[in-house]
Formats: C-alpha cells, structure tokens, sequence
C-alpha cells in the first residue's frame, strides 16, 4: 500500500514538475481532506481550518519542484502541515494577546451557562481543552498517533524524531492527560 | 488509564466536534492564483528592491561626485586664497617700495632746496677775503697818501703793517714794492761822502 502510494506519488510530482497543473489538483483532491483534519486538530478545532488548508497547499505549490520523494507525499504534506499550524497558533497567541480578559471572561461565562442538553458537548470540550492545553510537541505526537492513526514510523518521520522520542512524548502526554481528565474518566468508566 | 482508554475517549472527542467543514472545491484553483500572485508580487518586489538598489546607488554615486566636487572647489578656493596671498604680499611689497622711493624722493628733494639756499648764502671766507682785501687795499692806499704828503715813516710803518697783517695778498706785494722804491729813493739821497742821510729801517719781510 505505502509502495503503491510512493509510486503514485512520484508519477504526480513527475507530471506536476513537467508544468501540468492539472496533477496539482488531484493532490488537492487526494488529500485535502486529510490535511483540513489534520490542521483541524492541531489548531484545536477552532474553525480557522479554511485558511490554513489553502496556506498549506500554497506552500506545498510553491516547494513541490524540490519534492524528491525520499518519504510519501502524505508524510510531506503532514509535515507542511504540522509547521504551518505551529506558526499558525503562535501567531494567534499573539494575537489573542492582545484582546482583553473580558472578552475571555465573558466567553468563559457563556459556556458556564450551557443546560444540561449541551453537558456532553462541554465534557468534550473538556477533552479537546485539555489536548489542546498540552506542550506542542506532546500535542502533536498525540494528535498524529491517536487521532490521525498514524503508524509511529511516519510520525516520526513528520516530526522528525525518532521511535524512542515518539513513545516518550506519547507516555508523557497521557500522564498529562490522565492529571487533567481524572474525574471524567472515572465517570466515563 | 490505559492508552486504548485515552484514544478512544479522544476520539470521540474529536467525532463529537466533527469535522472540518468541506474544503473549497476549487481550493486548488484558489492556491494557484495565490501563488501566481505571490510569484507576481515576488517579481514586482525584486523589480522595485533592484530599482531602489540602483536607485541608492545612483544617489551615493551623485554623493561621491558632488564631494568629489566640493573637494575640487574647495582645492581651488585654496589655491586661489594662496594665489590672493601670494599676490597681497606683492602689492604690499611694491606699496612699501614706492613709499620708500617717494620717502627717498622727498628727502632729496629736501636736501636740494637745502643746497640751494646754500647756495645763494654767501661765502663768509670769500666775504672775509674780501674784507681783508679791501682793507688791505685802504691800509697800501692810505700808505700812498702818507708818503704823497712827505710822511714818509708813516707810509713806511702802514706799508709794514700792511706786510705784517696780509703777507700773502697782493697788497702786501705792492706794500714790499712801494718799501723798496721808497729805499731806493733814499738811497738816491746819499751824500757826497757815500753814506746815507736817511738809514732804512729794518722791516721785517716775513713772508
């Protein structure tokens, strides 16, 4: 399957590197969804997917020349993706600096008036917080492994990483996860 | 918790958010043509980036050459400030000289008019010799008149004074003269016994 793939791979970036666009729209199509998922995740389900897809996907237009096929174009793609949402959230931490704690407050006030019909939602939320309250590089390891389902070889190529670093940042992650989710655990069990 | 326990709460999690709405159907035509912009505004950036280069470089080029101008100018107000100096000094040299020439001019000038009022006063020694002479000319004429009126020793005595006072003039000559026709004349008056009735006295001669 992976060779299959590699080869695909190859045989696109041959046509895309040749000036045919029309190669560039079928990666899209293959694999915009995966990506939008992806970004999705990383950015903490926060709705601003759109535009950093396409940031993605511009970036990966403009550096596919240099594409050499040493790993799959979905590993190179992941990885597109995973530094364009580092940068992403960095800069909205910046910016969300800079709005005031009354805003946030008053947000925080919102979710804290739910009725029980939303009680589920808010447990996810819960869930969703605490991943995405997690170093990045934990997040990352679990977003990739758990959520995406990736085997760690590829995770590691992503990241960049090896095997050993992987399982240690996946260990350390749900330790985290087990100090903040406790309660709800136990009340899911 | 075990890991399966965490996944699967995760993931629910994530079911439960859903997932991201439908990426744009022309995504990829969109990423093109941001791309074609980007190349555009990659192109259009170098393009006004290489024209401000040249730009600057145009300004520091004009910079070094009014500098290298200035400098130029700035030799040659030096050179022409040391010309004026050269040249002041000359002027003043040459206004030094003609005040000492007109200095020198009016001193001569000065001293001619000295040495023609010189001039026009008298000798006092031509004065003087003239005096000498026309008193020794009155004393030999008065002598003359004594002797005429036959008093002849005073003739005698003013001739001698005459010889005395002036000895180098003429008069003293014609005063030596007139002694000595007066001692031939006497000495015409011996007596028949050959000696003299009238003896000379002896005149001092010093001449």
């Amino acid at each position: 399957m992976v060779m299959a793939e590699t080869i695909d791979d190859e045989h696109i970036v041959e046509q895309f590197n040749r000036g045919d666009e029309s190669a560039f729209d079928r990666i899209v199509e293959h694999y915009s969804s995966d990506i939008a998922a992806l970004a999705g995740r990383l950015l903490g389900w926060s709705g601003e997917v759109e535009d950093v897809t396409q940031d993605i996907f511009l970036a990966a237009f403009l550096g596919l020349k240099k594409f050499r096929c040493d790993c799959s174009l979905r590993t190179w793609l992941f990885t597109i993706t995973i530094n364009k949402c580092r940068s992403y959230r960095y800069k909205r931490m910046l910016r969300r600096r800079r709005i005031s704690q009354v805003a946030d407050q008053a947000i925080d006030a919102s979710a804290g008036t739910a009725d029980k019909k939303s009680m589920d939602n808010e447990t996810f939320d819960r869930i969703r917080r605490a991943i995405q309250a997690l170093p990045v590089k934990y997040r990352e390891a679990v977003v990739l492994r758990y959520l995406q389902e990736l085997e760690a070889e590829e995770i590691s190529r992503i990241l960049g990483i090896s095997k050993n670093a992987l399982q240690v940042r996946l260990n350390r992650a749900r330790a985290r996860l087990r100090d903040e989710l406790g309660e709800l655990t136990e009340e899911k069990l | 918790m075990t890991e399966d326990k965490i996944k699967n709460l995760l993931q629910e999690a994530d079911r439960m958010a859903g997932l991201p709405g439908p990426v744009s159907a022309n995504l990829s035509a969109i990423v093109r043509r941001r791309a074609h912009r980007r190349h555009l505004r990659i192109r259009l950036t170098a393009t006004l980036a290489a024209a401000a280069v040249v730009l600057i470089a145009a300004g520091i080029w004009n910079l070094m050459i009014k500098t290298t101008e200035q400098t130029k100018d700035q030799e040659k107000i030096v050179l022409l400030e040391k010309q004026f100096e050269q040249l002041r000094a000359k002027t003043d040299a040459a206004v030094n000289l003609i005040q000492e020439m007109l200095v020198a001019e009016q001193k001569q000038h000065s001293l001619n008019e000295l040495e023609a009022q010189l001039a026009s006063i008298p000798d006092p020694l031509e004065v003087i010799q003239k005096q000498v002479d026309k008193t020794a000319s009155i004393l030999v004429y008065q002598a003359d008149r004594l002797y005429r009126v036959k008093r002849t020793d005073s003739a005698v005595e003013t001739y001698n004074r005459v010889i005395e006072l002036f000895p180098r003039t003429i008069h003293a000559q014609k005063a030596r003269q007139r002694l000595l026709e007066i001692e031939s004349r006497k000495f015409n008056k011996i007596d028949s016994k050959g000696e003299l009735k009238w003896k000379p006295q002896i005149v001092s001669l010093s001449c």
